[in-house]
């Protein structure tokens, strides 16, 4: 072992890269003193490991450092080749990656990176970051044989061991369902019952005792004396020759002296015979054996970061929506929309003005990270106290995201509305201070009446546009 | 009607002028044969059937009690073609068992309907231990021989798909053999399900009750009991194998049975263990179904298994005596009574017609007797007596023309044409082999 020496830190313009060996002595911590890695090894396990040690590190400044592998030829593990950014055949090279690194590290530049309340939040967030700091926009999953899974996705699994990966496949739904990614299929696979993972190894077996220790052979029909049984007793050891073990007769023609109507399995263990053998999986993790139909089947799919989930990246992303969703006060932003709906409905039928309205905490990125995991939560159910105390019981509130409210303010004038909002922004302000010194909260808020004339939809979406484009 | 009453009067009138002697010169087929055979020794042998069995009920007992104890493994054997339909009444009645400890085989013999996919549903649901699908139909003997091959029991017990059981079938057909181990194999009562069906249907029934059912009675007791009925019967699994299961049919179950009464074993038949099946329900049908069983007769006794009738080694006198009372009770009586029609047309041309009447009446009295005094030697009816009496002069008909008729032709049929290898029960394949070996 040798601990990293001067000789290791190579310069190119303004930046410095790191090099390791297979030899080297190194903190994780150090990389952030560099703007990007090498790795100078040709041994598969020793750059996985190092890899993906850097991409699950909890500091951005390490888990997004770029990563270059040197070596001579090109990496095919799909794990690995997503992971790094690029593979350099000589330290001579290093001209021209510079400029690829440069372009990720002004990306990360204007990241807010903010803690996430939750472990979903949190892998969604980071593989977020990772993909932006890439420009990249697929998340794709690739065959792998190491996966517990069979596929890889190599900037979301690493998050996971082989045991839990499955998780994944949830985590990637909550994403989905919060617009940040879209999707496309990619296969369908099917997981054991008892550990959910998808390395499963499918065998033939005797429908009694589940042995997979079985013989086949073609049952023959002797047309002659109507003597039935496997080819085996029709055979001798002499030559090639079929007798019938009844009547002593060769068997010269089939379809003239035999047929052969079915094959029939025996079981070597129980001597069960049988015609339709059950297809078990066997798990290689848990051993578990599984009957194929009650396999968990799931779907694959590739996915597509959209342009909300890129503006994750430069806003933080601290929790799904699902992490609120039991809030009391509020109801589901889906149940949201059918109450939306019957208020338009309601309104064509009477002379009455209804309004939706955001809240949004504008500076939430690093209001979150500021005030701790554990008391994010707290902040948001107080302000939803603050909100139904000052609103009518017919008003209705849902999260849209976890720095964003969206109301619906019913029977009141839209001044009104937006004054009660103004109400709202300040009472919570006031109690925050009173329990986070030296922290400020910044609250835009926008009322605007439903139009009868548009449906619920549209006006929720024109609404979503607006706060976007105020943030 | 009138004409039926002023027969009878003529013939009172007759008969007391002609004497006794003068009647039995007339109705000599009926006192002779009829009578005596169907009737008189029949009752008799009940008589004994009935004492035997009061007498060995101890030995019944034990041999239930051994049966229990035992427990052997008994494979119920159902091979057949596009019988899906009836397979769930069957494995319903099989789950009723009071002896639980059997595996059913159910072998597709090439159906071409839903058969497979029944049968798999029931397989997958435990109602059936093995099933077997030839995909290319063999014929109902290569189906029993296929489940033959992986049946597992002490015992085969080889069911048709249309068949339903009492409760104690499978225990009562078992019992024999642990009250003797000389049997070989058993045969069960076969009692008509669909009697209310039709005329065809009810006049089986008489048929199975009285001359089938009795009639089997009698010649199991008399050892020269001569055909296991497909429909019901069982078999000892080693006594089997060594016979290399069944031959080619038609006729199958008349075979099988002489080739285990040819290695020495008892054939008996069980009226206790009971089986209900669906018969024929017209006359068409019925007469397929009776050429079909008559042509075998003609085929296995007198071609197959003549040797039975040739005095070496293996001559057994009671196979002979079975083979003969056989052919004499239905090829010989068959002549004969075409015999005794030319011997009245030629020797009482005046008296034909009353002749008829009286024999028309004689035989219904005959069969109303037997019908009421058999009675009390059932142990197990399946449809009330009273409802066979209005039938009994069509049983006359049934009996004395429409199945001596169809025997006849089956016979001059068979004799002549060998047509039973060109009947479609069984494949080409095998029927154009066994004829080319003549079997």
């Amino acid at each position: 072992m040798r601990e990293v020496v001067d000789s290791d830190i190579l310069r190119q313009g303004s930046f410095e890269f790191i090099r390791i060996h297979e030899q080297s002595t190194y903190t994780l911590e150090l990389f952030m003193a560099y703007d990007s890695i090498i790795i100078d090894s040709g041994n598969r396990d020793f750059v996985e490991k190092l890899v993906r040690a850097v991409r699950t590190h909890n500091q951005p400044d390490v888990y997004l450092k770029p990563i270059f592998l040197l070596k001579s030829s090109k990496v095919e593990d799909p794990l690995i080749g997503n992971l790094i950014d690029g593979v350099i055949f000589s330290i001579n090279q290093l001209e021209i990656i510079a400029d690829y690194v440069r372009q990720i590290l002004l990306r990360i530049n204007d990241f807010v990176f903010a803690k996430s309340i939750s472990l979903e939040a949190e892998v969604i967030s980071r593989i977020i970051y990772l993909m932006v700091s890439r420009d990249k926009n697929e998340l794709f999953a690739y065959l792998y044989l190491n996966s517990g899974l069979g596929y890889v996705y190599p900037e979301a699994s690493i998050y996971f061991t082989p045991r839990d990966e499955h998780k994944l496949l949830n985590v990637m739904k909550t994403a989905e369902i919060e617009g940040l990614f879209t999707s496309e299929f990619n296969d369908r696979i099917y997981l054991c019952t008892n550990c959910e993972t998808g390395i499963l190894s499918y065998r033939e077996v005797c429908p009694k005792c589940s042995s997979a220790n079985s013989k086949a052979e073609d049952l023959v029909h002797h047309f002659s004396c109507a003597y039935v049984g496997p080819i085996s007793d029709f055979q001798n050891a002499i030559d090639d020759e079929l007798n019938c073990p009844k009547c002593n007769k060769f068997l010269n023609h089939i379809g003239v002296d035999y047929d052969k109507p079915a094959l029939l399995h025996t079981c070597n263990k129980c001597g069960h015979k049988y015609q339709d053998y059950h297809v078990k999986a066997k798990c290689i993790t848990c051993y578990h054996d599984n009957d194929v139909e009650n396999l968990i089947p799931r779907t694959i799919s590739n996915y597509y970061l959209t342009k909300k989930g890129r503006n994750i990246a430069y806003h933080g992303f601290i929790s799904t929506s699902k992490d609120f969703n039991e809030i009391p006060g509020t109801v589901k932003f889906d149940v949201f929309k059918t109450m939306l709906e019957y208020e338009v409905e309601r309104l064509k039928q009477n002379d009455a003005t209804s309004n939706i309205a955001y809240l949004k905490i504008s500076n939430a990125g690093e209001l979150y990270s500021r005030i701790g995991i554990d008391r994010q939560k707290t902040l948001v159910t107080e302000m939803i106290k603050i909100l139904r105390k000052n609103l009518r019981s017919s008003d209705f509130i849902a999260f849209y995201n976890a720095s964003t409210l969206i109301l619906s303010l019913n029977e009141i004038p839209t001044k009104i509305a937006n004054n009660v909002l103004d109400d709202v922004v300040k009472l919570t302000a006031t109690l925050l201070k009173k329990n986070f010194r030296n922290i400020e909260i910044e609250i835009d808020h926008h009322a605007q009446p439903l139009n009868t004339e548009l449906s619920h939809e549209i006006q929720l979406q024109n609404l979503i546009k607006k706060f976007d484009q105020d943030a | 009607m009138d004409f039926i009453a002023a027969e009878i009067d003529y013939f009172f009138s007759y008969i007391s002028e002609v004497g006794t002697g003068k009647l039995i010169r007339i109705f000599w087929f009926f006192v002779i044969f009829e009578f005596a055979r169907l009737f008189v020794i029949d009752f008799l042998a009940l008589i004994f059937i009935y004492v035997k069995r009061k007498l060995t009920k101890k030995k019944r007992k034990e041999a239930r009690r051994l049966l229990f104890l035992y427990n052997p493994l008994i494979s119920i054997i159902v091979p057949g073609k596009n019988e899906g339909k009836n397979i769930y009444k069957l494995v319903s009645s099989l789950k009723e068992q009071t002896y639980r400890n059997f595996e059913l085989i159910i072998v597709d013999d090439g159906s071409d309907d839903n058969t497979e996919q029944i049968c798999k549903s029931l397989k997958r649901n435990g109602m059936i231990d093995v099933f077997i699908r030839n995909e290319v139909r063999g014929g109902k003997a290569s189906g029993a021989n296929t489940a033959l091959r992986v049946a597992k029991g002490d015992y085969i017990v080889h069911l048709d798909a249309d068949s339903s059981l009492d409760r104690d079938a499978i225990e009562q057909i078992i019992l024999p053999f642990y009250e003797d181990d000389r049997v070989g194999a058993v045969g069960g009562n076969i009692m008509v399900r669909n009697y209310n069906d039709s005329l065809a249907t009810i006049l089986q029934s008489f048929e199975y009750n009285d001359a089938i059912g009795i009639g089997r009675m009698v010649a199991s007791y008399l050892g020269v009991y001569r055909i296991i009925s497909g429909a019901f019967g069982a078999f000892r699994t080693d006594v089997l194998q060594k016979v290399h299961g069944w031959d080619i049919g038609p006729g199958l179950d008349g075979d099988i049975t002489v080739k285990f009464r040819k290695l020495g074993y008892k054939i008996v038949f069980e009226d206790r263990a009971v089986c209900q099946t669906s018969v024929p329900n017209n006359f068409k049908k019925l007469t397929k179904q009776r050429l079909r069983w008559d042509k075998s007769l003609i085929r296995f006794r007198l071609r197959k298994h003549k040797d039975v009738f040739i005095p070496n080694e293996n001559f057994s006198i009671l196979n002979f005596l079975s083979f003969l009372e056989n052919i004499f009770f239905t090829i010989g009586l068959n002549l004969k009574w075409y015999f005794y029609i030319i011997d009245m047309l030629v020797n009482f041309p005046g008296i034909v017609g009353m002749i008829i009447v009286m024999n028309f009446f004689l035989y219904s009295c005959s069969n109303a007797l037997k019908l009421m005094v058999f009675n009390f030697f059932r142990e197990r009816r399946n449809s009330p007596i009273y409802i066979y009496f209005p039938f009994i002069p069509l049983m006359v008909i049934y009996h004395g023309y429409y199945l001596r008729i169809v025997r006849s032709i089956a016979y001059l049929k068979e004799l002549f044409f060998k047509s039973s290898y060109k009947d479609a029960w069984n494949p080409e394949k095998t029927s154009s082999k066994a004829k080319q070996i003549g079997i």
